[in-house]
């Protein structure tokens, strides 16, 4: 920093400028850690919580999502998602300068390369990105509001204090060049140069200049410190710890609970029942909305909001958080119930993770939803009457549907297909899941599979009726119970038969077996039908012919796409296929995919508020016009969700939806 | 007020029923077997009424065999208070509501809630006899019941509308529907009912005889399997129409 050096403009000016700057460091930065130390604390109320395996991914995290800003620079937030960046990068370098004009300011000394050209032309010319940054940012806050985002007088007391430190930086800078304090034989920065050069510091002048924006500074940063724990600005400081101690298991596996005959409580009864990471992911949201701005639910007119989730349980948090360090075992109101119209806002969600997608802080949405809903549906019995209806039959029948148990392998019986009884050396299983087994639209998607695999040779069987649903819509509907009785009669089953290999055609009962069933000891092998088609047709096992030339628009499955990063192997198959022309469904494809609705459970709960997500997306399917005649998806809920949205809008006729498996099966040379 | 539901376990619903080698049952080897779909509705309207008061009582208790102790523990997950079981492998109908009328006798409910019929064989016998045998009024197929001083009164759907009765305690009804569908099972709630005593004595220690008058099942067959539909298109509308019009009449011989 270009702050005079001993017996410099300091001392000159006023003689007691470092016993005070002493005391005012001491109140801005005591005011800091005292909130900070409060905010831990109700932190801590949470509910002890591991997260420190994969070490080094957290660190590839900090240099990645954190320093690296990633989850900032994606569609469609690229201008902003720039202007952050550099007011973040800026930020950091200017931070060293500043701790560097308090340490000098008080003991008189310089850290280590402080004084340097290079220094200095780097928070040059970052004092002068953070200001356009900062124009950018007030300009779309005044003129160009984003719909979801919280404009608050929060934002603009920041982005002023932000304003006023880059600009007194720029003044005494150049006030500081103006007394001779750069080292000899260095070119001036440019900015701080032009200051010096211009009429603003004739002469005398640069000394009071330098005096007055030096304090005036300096008086900036320690109220920036004090006012920062009070503000959702405290993300600057909670973001780094939030981003290292993310979930580094599978986004798509939910948390077990251990032991869970013995437990008293399920799910989030009280503030206290998430754990600290959680609580934590309340302190770093910084209410920028693109949550909100992304979620299914939210824009098709339900009450559910991810943004007021996670704001209300830091709400809550801080609201009871006095109560529970007096007594932790004080009566709260349970998060579920925290809002009249809490229940209605969590039974909305369709777990789709396009909230945790669209995060830049990283925080776990889905986790505490769910963790809420295990408390009304455990706890309370109080899960929407369908939802219950659909766990009986889970219960009862091993399927949501309700449909005999025995009846699971009929679809299979005329094509001979064999089950693993029959065949115990099979290399595969084919776990078909509860949709393809009972429903007569998927039945026809299993039948395509079993043609694939036959003409690649692919060695398999089935379990029929001795498969039960993998229990993924009970586990997200919050019944972790039923997920867990669900889980291990299928891990038994496995067991008896020796499975090592699974391939799933669903991709609830993909993440389920792949990422889930590992909590409970099953490991598998477990590959998903369109990763398995993708590398039989490029091994050459598989040869897809020419069929009818039609464009074929490709619908991502949220389990498949976001849960599981698998976005381009779908699209290979569908690549492959002559004569299918691939489209995309801009902009919500890849990561922005839109959920077709079934997800979370909500498959088997009614949907009467506002307009039903499967229609809203066949919306979008119609307005990229693109002549595509059919909509491909790898997904068995997807592919009802969009037959019946095709159905309601009355563009059967224009648009079929299919499964990608389909397409291939259709044009198979034998 | 002390509510006691006779309830009986069939098979689920979800069950594809098969007629057993002998021909006279249906094999019940590996099937799952659940509550009586009534029987869930008449715990329901009584759990609704403890919810309302919770100084009520729900007691269930069932006469059938040992397995039966599955769907004792269902009722009282579901939130019952008391459940027992009275042992008898296939009991006749009267032999049951006999036996139960032993219990009433003991337990001195106010109120006896029966489902209106049991899904397996549809008899709907055990209820009517049970209040025959006890002397006390019954309702048949309510769907609500409030309670009035010293009475209660009973609600039924009727076509367009509710006829209200009002019977004197004790009662018992037989429950068509409750207001709100049964209830799932709390896990806190599944975990007591685990740990939850359910005492048993067998039919004859009531002193009744489990082949008091009864029917012998002569024969059971399935029904016939549906064949295929059958699908006209060749020929114009009407042409299509005088066909399917004749097929009705001669082979369908529903015209």
């Amino acid at each position: 920093m270009i702050a005079p050096t001993g017996g410099g403009i300091i001392t000159g000016l006023y003689a007691g400028a470092a016993p005070l700057l002493l005391i005012l460091t001491f109140l801005g930065f005591g005011a800091f850690f005292l909130r900070a130390w409060r905010l831990y604390r109700y932190m801590r109320l949470g509910r002890d919580e591991a997260r420190i395996d994969h070490p080094w991914r957290r660190v590839r995290d900090e240099l990645v999502v954190y320093l690296g800003q990633r989850k900032l620079l994606k569609r469609p937030y690229y201008v902003r998602g720039l202007a952050h960046a550099f007011i973040f990068w800026g930020f950091i370098v200017i931070t060293i300068g500043t701790v560097d004009l308090l340490v000098d300011g008080i003991i008189g000394f310089h850290l280590p390369g402080a004084g340097n050209a290079v220094f200095a032309w780097t928070i040059d010319i970052f004092a002068v990105l953070v200001l356009a940054s900062i124009a950018i940012a007030l300009v779309r806050r005044v003129f160009f509001p984003p719909p979801r985002m919280h404009v608050a007088l929060d934002g603009y007391v920041i982005l002023g204090m932000i304003a006023i430190l880059m600009i007194t930086l720029l003044l005494f800078e150049g006030a500081g060049l103006a007394a001779g304090n750069l080292e000899k034989g260095f070119t001036p920065p440019p900015i701080a140069g032009a200051i010096l050069r211009s009429f603003v510091f004739p002469g005398e002048s640069s000394a009071v200049v330098f005096f007055w924006s030096w304090w005036t500074h300096v008086v900036t940063v320690l109220a920036f410190a004090a006012y920062l724990p009070q503000s959702k600005h405290l993300h600057i400081v909670t973001t780094l710890p939030n981003v290292f101690f993310r979930k580094q298991t599978p986004r798509g596996a939910l948390g077990l609970i251990k032991d869970i005959e013995n437990q008293e409580t399920f799910g989030a009864a009280s503030i206290r029942d998430f754990s600290w990471k959680q609580l934590l992911d309340g302190y770093t949201c910084t209410e920028c909305g693109r949550c909100s701005d992304n979620c299914p639910a939210l824009a098709t007119g339900k009450l559910l909001d991810p943004q007021k989730i996670v704001l209300d349980i830091r709400d809550q948090l801080l609201r009871d958080g006095p109560k529970l360090l007096g007594d932790a075992k004080a009566e709260t109101t349970p998060p579920a119930h925290y809002l009249e119209s809490k229940p209605e806002e969590l039974w909305a969600c369709t777990t789709c993770a396009a909230c945790v997608e669209a995060c830049p802080v990283t925080i776990e949405h889905i986790d505490k939803i769910v963790d809420m809903r295990r408390h009304l549906t455990l706890m309370e019995g109080s899960a929407p009457p369908e939802a219950q209806r659909a766990m009986t039959n889970i219960e009862r029948a091993g399927n949501p549907w309700g449909e005999p148990r025995e009846t699971r392998g009929d679809w299979a019986t005329d094509l001979g297909v064999p089950t693993f009884a029959e065949k115990p050396d099979a290399e595969y299983l084919y776990f078909v899941g509860c949709a393809a087994s009972v429903d007569r639209r998927n039945q026809k998607v299993a039948r395509a599979l079993v043609k694939v695999l036959r003409t690649a040779g692919v060695s398999f069987a089935i379990l029929a009726s001795e498969e039960t649903c993998n229990g993924d819509p009970a586990r997200r509907i919050g019944n972790e119970y039923l997920w867990q009785m669900q889980a291990q009669r299928n891990i038994d089953t496995f067991k008896k038969y020796g499975v090592r290999k699974v391939i799933a055609s669903c991709p609830h009962c993909f993440n389920t077996i792949a990422n889930e069933y590992p909590q409970l000891g099953g490991n598998y092998e477990v590959i998903h039908a369109l990763q398995l088609v993708d590398r039989l047709i490029s091994e050459g096992k598989l040869k897809v012919g020419r069929g009818t030339a039609e464009a074929v628009a490709y619908h991502d499955p949220c389990y498949l796409g976001r849960h599981n990063g698998i976005y381009n192997q779908p699209r290979a198959v569908l690549d492959a296929i002559p004569g299918v022309q691939r489209v995309e469904i801009e902009p919500h494809n890849r990561e922005r995919g839109f959920c077709c609705g079934a997800g979370g459970g909500r498959m088997w709960m009614e949907e009467n508020v506002g307009q039903r997500v499967n229609h809203r997306r066949i919306e979008q399917l119609l307005a990229i016009n693109s002549g595509a005649t059919k909509v491909a998806s790898g997904c068995p809920f997807c592919l009802i969700m969009l037959e019946e949205g095709v159905g309601a809008k009355g563009v059967q006729d224009q648009i079929r939806p299919v499964d990608v498996l389909e397409l291939v099966a259709g044009r198979i040379e034998n | 007020m002390k509510i006691l539901i006779p309830l009986k376990q069939v098979p689920d619903s979800t069950v594809r029923v098969k007629v057993a080698p002998d021909g006279t049952s249906v094999v019940t080897e590996g099937i799952t077997w659940s509550i009586s779909p009534y029987d869930e509705y008449a715990i329901e309207m009584a759990l609704e009424r403890k919810d309302a008061d919770p100084s009520t009582v729900v007691a269930v208790v069932t006469v059938g065999p040992e397995r039966s102790r599955d769907a004792l523990r269902q009722a009282l997950a579901m939130g019952c208070d008391e459940a027992s079981l009275v042992r008898a492998e296939g009991a006749a109908p009267l032999a049951v509501a006999r036996a139960l009328a032993k219990v009433v006798a003991e337990a001195k409910p106010d109120l006896v809630l029966c489902g209106k019929q049991a899904s397996d064989d549809d008899q709907g016998f055990v209820g009517p006899a049970l209040a025959e045998l006890l002397g006390w009024p019954h309702v048949a197929t309510i769907t609500k019941v409030v309670p009035a001083e010293g009475a209660v009164e009973l609600w039924r759907e009727v076509e367009g509308g509710h006829e209200v009765w009002k019977a004197p305690l004790p009662a018992l009804a037989t429950v068509h529907k409750s207001e709100k569908e049964p209830r799932y099972p709390s896990l806190p709630g599944i975990m007591k009912a685990k740990k939850k005593d359910i005492p048993e004595r067998p039919l004859d220690a009531l002193g009744v005889d489990v082949a008091a008058p009864t029917w012998t099942v002569v024969s059971m067959e399935p029904p016939p399997a549906r064949g295929g539909g059958k699908i006209l298109r060749d020929g114009d509308a009407k042409q299509i129409a005088e066909r399917l019009a004749t097929a009705l009449r001669d082979e369908a011989k529903v015209l």
